[in-house]
Parts: C-alpha cells; structure tokens; sequence
C-alpha cells in the first residue's frame, strides 16, 4: 500500500490524470473549459495536470451527477462554496479575538 | 428490521404526484449534498433521501412499497411477508455507474436488493468498470505535522454478504502522516477503494487533513497564530517575555507602545512545509482587576494624572453626525 499525499506538481498527462480520476476525458475537458481546475501547456495534447485537482474535479462530478448540475453550474458553485469556506474561517478568527477581549 | 416511511423522509404526503415527489428530493438533496453540507449526519441523510427517492420516484416500486406499507408507521419493526414481491417488475432507469455507488438500507435491500443483484450480475460478464473512489476526513493532532506520525483510522466499508446483504465492517488501516503535512491537503492510498468491476481496477481512497482544534494555536496554511496576553505596561513600556511553540519555547521582545491585536511574526516557526511557515504572536492586552485599594488607588492615580481620551474620536464623529 503506497500513502501518497497529493502534489500540487503540474506533471500528469491528460490520459493519465483521467485515468486516476476515473473520469472520461471530455468530462475533464469540460472543468478545465469552465476554470474548475486549471492547467499548464499549449495545446491539449502537452496540457498538465496536477495531482491536487483530482479531488476537486471529482468533486465537480459527484455534484454535476448528484446534483443534476452542468458544468458552468458545478463550477459556479465550487467558487461559492470556497467562498463561503474563506468567510466561515475569517469568522472563527473574529470570534476567537472577541472572546479574548 | 425498521420500517422506513419514505414519505416521512422527502417531506411530502402520500398522495404526492410524482412531480411533487422530484422536487421535494431535488430540493433536499441540495440541503444534504455532502459536499454542501459539513454538520455530521449530512451524508446520512442524502443517503437516506436518495434512497427514499429510489423508491418513490419509481412508479413500480412505489405502488409496491405502498402496498406492502399500509398501516406501518416509520420506525416499526417490520417483515415483508413472503414472495411478497410477486406481481411486480422493478426496472430501474439509473445507469449502472449510478448503481455500484449506492448504498442503501437494510429495509431497502431486503424489499428490492433481489432486483438490484440481478441487474448487476447479468453485467458483470460483458461489463467491467474502475471501482469507486472514497474520501474520508482524518482529523490529527497539530504537533503531527511537526513531528510527522502514524495515525490508525478504522473505515466503515459496506459490503455484500453471501446472501446480498448489506453488511458494514470495520477496516482498520495505519497511515503515514508526514512531515509538514497542512489541513485540506489530501493522502492518496491506492487500491484502498471500492473494488471494480469485471476487469475494472480498484478504486482508490483519498483522506482529507485536517486539525483537532488546538488549546494554544490555531493554523493557517502553513502559519501558525498564539495569543498572547500581555499586561498594558508591558505593552506599553516594552518587555521580554517567552512564548510557546511547538518546536519549543521562545524569548521574545514585546515593542514599546504595542497595541491590543498587534502581531509579531517569528519566522520559521509555522508548519514544516514547504515553505515552512511563520509563527504570529497576537498581542492580547489584559486589564488587572480593580478589587483592591492598591490596585484601585492606581487606576484613580492614572484617571488624574493622564490625558487620555479613549472616545475624543468618537466625540467629533457625534458632533458630525448631528449637523447631518
């Protein structure tokens, strides 16, 4: 068993990042199409992935799927959701430096 | 067994339409949606909808399931009667990549798993799929991403038993936590998914970091942050004094005329990433208390003797205020 944590890298092939997403290619496509996750490279066939957008990506699907979403609306509501993941931090620090007072 | 009132669970009546039915589930599975929702219990109630929603949204299976149901409240035990299922033909009209991931209820796979095992094993022949990914949520001790670990976890993995049931393990496994490591990072282990199917590869288990909340610090990214609580002629006057951080305890000169919320930064005192992160000192400035003549002759020396206005800015700002 390998433990591996995910590198931020831009080092994987679009074959192979779809490979351990489990995802079709056209799927991929389309996240980076709508900025979901974003990319290094000219053209499709030299693009490269980084490992840490596995997760948001497959993220996106489960909602798209789940949700019955498309996805400029997955990518739409991933950005609200990490704004709403920065506001809720900001807030515990503000609650944390109020109760000290 | 339990019975469950899928009714009770999207929230609409028996009568409902089947319109009515998907827009309760619609609705519901927004609110529940794991990936929304963060309160513990989310994912069990998505799922629990979801299967609610398998049920009802299905013509076939809902007039069964009101068949068999009638007079049952939600919560009673209950035993289909035998071949009670005769007469009715569940056809399902989710894909199969939808079927694999769905775990339902011992209530719900003892009332329609026959159906369910049926569809998957005609497949398994021509068919073969990676098997499902999973993601789980590790908490650790902060001093773990000092020090680096091994964390034991221990999964709850449903399972088909021989008959088809449902059956949830437990799967204990060690995971190395490195060095550095920072919350929302994510540890892939390969192979710890879902199995696949036909010739399909196992799925893999990603776990996402994050941190017990911590007495003294609290982190973000790779930066660490301490109050401090100071005494007002410390920061006043300027002072030495030592601070806590996990990689042990440091001397540090507070500036004359630090204010209340004012940071110092010790650099490379944060997480051991890369980079490694810094460490900042939040000044905090506690007031002693009045509750003796000492302390009290003090505060009245300090009331006559200096011109301070804490509120000479509010003041201007009032005046301001009433000529508007």
């Amino acid at each position: 068993m390998t433990d591996k944590v995910l590198s931020e890298d831009l080092d994987l092939l679009l074959e192979d990042f779809c490979e351990t997403c489990g995802l079709s290619e056209s799927r991929v496509l389309s996240y980076v199409e709508e900025g979901v996750i974003s990319v290094q490279g000219e053209d499709v066939k030299r693009w490269r992935f980084s490992e840490v957008n596995i997760v948001q990506v497959q993220k996106a699907d489960r909602l798209e799927r789940e949700l019955r979403l498309n996805p400029a609306g997955v990518a739409l509501a991933l950005e609200l959701m990490s704004e709403i993941e920065d506001l809720k931090n900001q807030l515990k620090r503000l609650q944390r430096t109020s109760q000290q007072e | 067994m339990k019975y469950k009132d899928y009714y009770q669970i999207l929230g609409v009546e028996k009568s409902a339409t089947q319109d009515e039915i998907k827009r309760a589930y619609r609705k519901l599975a927004r609110t529940y949606h794991p990936d929304l929702n963060k309160d513990a219990g989310a994912e069990e109630k998505f799922k629990e909808i979801g299967e609610a929603n398998e049920v009802l949204s299905d013509p076939e299976k809902r007039a069964a399931y009101d068949q068999l149901g009638q007079g049952y409240q939600s919560g009673q035990d209950f035993q289909p009667p035998p071949n009670w299922d005769e007469g009715f033909e569940f056809s399902s009209g989710q894909n199969r990549e939808n079927m694999q991931e769905q775990q339902f209820s011992d209530f719900f796979s003892d009332l329609f798993g026959a159906a369910h095992r049926q569809q998957t094993d005609t497949g398994a022949g021509q068919f073969s799929a990676r098997g499902q990914d999973h993601h789980a949520k590790i908490i650790i001790d902060l001093e773990d991403a000092f020090q680096g670990a091994k964390h034991g976890i221990v999964l709850k993995v449903p399972e088909l038993d021989q008959t088809g049931h449902l059956v949830v393990k437990d799967r204990k496994l060690e995971i190395s936590i490195p060095k550095g490591i920072l919350e929302g990072k994510h540890i892939r282990l390969k192979g710890q998914g879902s199995p696949g199917l036909g010739d399909g590869k196992t799925g893999d288990l990603y776990l996402e970091i994050a941190f017990k909340p911590h007495p003294l610090y609290h982190a973000d990214g790779a930066d660490l942050y301490i109050d401090l609580p100071v005494t007002p002629w410390e920061a006043a006057l300027g002072a030495k004094v030592q601070v806590p951080t996990p990689g042990g305890a440091v001397d540090l000169t507070i500036p004359a005329a630090s204010r209340q919320g004012g940071k110092l930064r010790l650099k490379g005192r944060g997480i051991p990433a890369k980079p490694v992160g810094d460490m900042y000192v939040v000044f905090q400035i506690a007031l002693p208390p009045a509750d003796n003549n000492k302390a009290k002759e003090i505060y009245e020396t300090m009331a006559r003797e200096l011109d301070f206005d804490p509120r000479r800015s509010l003041k201007s700002g009032v005046r301001q205020g009433n000529r508007d």
